[in-house]
């Protein structure tokens, strides 16, 4: 699954670390979220939508959008 | 059940153990190899010196799971990776060295072996998994 995470996280001016300390999670889950390695679960997108203060439709892209 | 408690709660409660774990199970060895003679020492010592060794390993390898249910998902799903990716490999290891055992093609091998067999699949499993790769 896309997203644009590392868009995000630029904008604020954070590193991996940062915000993997925010998430309360690894640094490696935040890149392996953020290079499509691994999708997060639903928890943790709810966390990291509420963090960026956005939709999680305007985060994560299943691809299936362009379709609708 | 324990619920997932985050990546640094749960890593500091897994440190809170493995280190004074290994610690002592390394005191433990020194000093069973040292000063207690296998061959000589009575019955009770030489229980005393297995437990000491033996039973700080199963704690730390109860603090890996614990690690597993309390951590964040990427790391947890890394680690029973990594868990499974061993133990699958020395089950492999047990099967093939045991028929060769049993066949008389090879000596017996100490059972404790399969131990740190266990760990260091383990680490190589997580090293591959660095690598990117899976089996």
């Amino acid at each position: 699954m896309e997203n644009t995470i590392r868009t995000l996280r630029a904008e604020k001016g954070w590193s991996q670390q940062q915000l993997a300390d925010l998430l309360d999670v690894s640094r490696q889950s935040v890149n392996a979220i953020e290079t499509g390695k691994y999708d997060p679960s639903l928890p943790l997108a709810f966390a990291i939508a509420r963090l960026f203060e956005r939709q999680i439709e305007d985060i994560f892209d299943d691809g299936r959008r362009a379709a609708e | 059940m324990i619920r997932p408690k985050g990546f640094r709660a749960a890593n500091k409660r897994y440190l809170m153990i493995f280190v004074p774990m290994m610690a002592l199970y390394c005191a433990a060895l020194i000093f069973a190899m040292t000063f207690i003679d296998m061959k000589t020492a009575s019955a009770a010592a030489r229980t005393g010196a297995a437990l000491g060794v033996s039973l700080p390993l199963a704690a730390i390898l109860w603090s890996i799971m614990r690690l597993v249910r309390e951590t964040d998902e990427y790391t947890r799903l890394r680690q029973l990776q990594a868990l499974s990716e061993a133990g699958v490999m020395l089950t492999a290891l047990v099967f093939v060295l045991g028929f060769m055992e049993r066949f008389n093609v090879i000596p017996d091998i100490p059972l404790f072996l399969f131990g740190p067999a266990f760990f260091f699949l383990y680490g190589f499993a997580h090293v591959r998994q660095i690598l990117g790769k899976t089996v």
